[in-house]
């Protein structure tokens, strides 16, 4: 049983120390890489309402755990200038662009288009699934395997992904242990 | 023997010397680190000043002996600043695990009136080591992850 939250929930979360206590950021947006499956950092914005862009970003590796009411960083030193921080981070070209993707089984069957990516809660930014709307309509949740194929317009899953399409988060974090172990066998 | 900061606040000061009271227990300025007080805050707003715990002779349950009105002095920086005027407060802030997890608010602290070393956290009823305590600042607590209750 894993612990999940998606991306659009992080954004906004304060970002806090650990030995401080003290909120020094908040996510302003995550940047994924899609197709290695994690996080490479977040953008962050000042503490307070219409308090503005904070310039320095923070890389996935100096992340000690992303929450779900916090992310939280040794200390302050973590914040990295732009021009210090790894190129993906500095200019986000990829940023998003799974989101919308459509999602396709190897067997040519479409499961629905990206809407959210799913982090494991307690992790520096592993991403472990997608939120997509189904084609019928309505949300599900899909497990990730480790690497995936990702152009701009869709993504394409093995076909057992369809059995483990679930209603919500929880039953996502339930899902993904089995998933891995499935795919694993295979 | 064990005293708690909701207990001690507002509990008078004393000069030891003089025998007058000199104010009373507003604030507690902790070193997370070693995990003890580090200075007792007498007094609230412009007249709020601190006493060092090595200033404090006697940390009693009617009153807190002060060796002599000497031992009083101002913030000397942002955090003591911050501690002076109350931010940096355990007791009523949120508690988060250092995973991120928010789980619950600080309900109050117990030390060692002897030594000044803290002992527990109160969160609701649950009584947690302060061996668990990570740090703490004006936004919250940071507690071990191993204190998050289980999902």
């Amino acid at each position: 049983m894993k612990l999940l939250v998606t991306a659009s929930q992080i954004n906004g979360l304060p970002v806090v120390t650990v030995g401080g206590g003290e909120d020094v950021a908040e996510v302003r947006d995550v940047i994924y890489d899609p197709e290695a499956g994690r996080l490479v950092g977040l953008t962050l914005n000042k503490r307070g309402f219409f308090s503005g862009r904070r310039r320095e970003v923070l890389p996935a590796e100096a992340i000690h755990s992303i929450g779900r009411d916090a992310v939280m960083i040794v200390d302050e030193s973590s914040l990295t200038a732009p021009e210090d921080a790894p190129d993906d981070i500095a200019h986000p070209a990829k940023e998003r662009n799974v989101i919308g993707g459509d999602v396709l089984t190897e067997g040519g069957r479409s499961l629905g288009v990206v809407r959210d990516l799913a982090l494991l809660v307690g992790s520096a930014g592993e991403v472990v699934g997608y939120q997509i709307e189904k084609p019928a309509g309505g949300h599900g949740y899909i497990p990730l395997p480790a690497q995936l194929a990702v152009s701009g317009q869709a993504l394409v899953v093995p076909d057992v992904t369809e059995e483990f399409v679930r209603d919500d988060l929880v039953g996502l974090g339930a899902a993904v242990d089995e998933f891995r172990a499935r795919l694993g066998l295979r | 023997m064990s005293d708690s900061f909701r207990q001690a606040t507002g509990r008078k000061v004393v000069s030891r010397t003089s025998a007058q009271d000199v104010g009373t227990v507003s604030h507690f300025l902790v070193d997370v680190k070693e995990r003890r007080i580090a200075a007792v805050v007498v007094g609230r707003g412009k007249k709020a000043r601190l006493v060092d715990w090595e200033h404090v002779s006697g940390f009693g349950l009617d009153a807190v002996m002060v060796s002599d009105e000497g031992a009083f002095r101002s913030a000397l920086d942002d955090r003591e600043r911050s501690g002076v005027d109350g931010s940096l407060d355990l007791v009523g802030k949120r508690v988060l695990t250092d995973r991120g997890n928010e789980v619950g608010t600080l309900d109050d602290v117990t030390f060692d009136p002897e030594t000044g070393v803290v002992q527990m956290l109160r969160i609701g009823d649950r009584e947690i080591p302060a061996g668990s305590l990570l740090g703490s600042g004006s936004y919250a607590v940071v507690l071990d992850r191993r204190e998050e209750a289980a999902p």
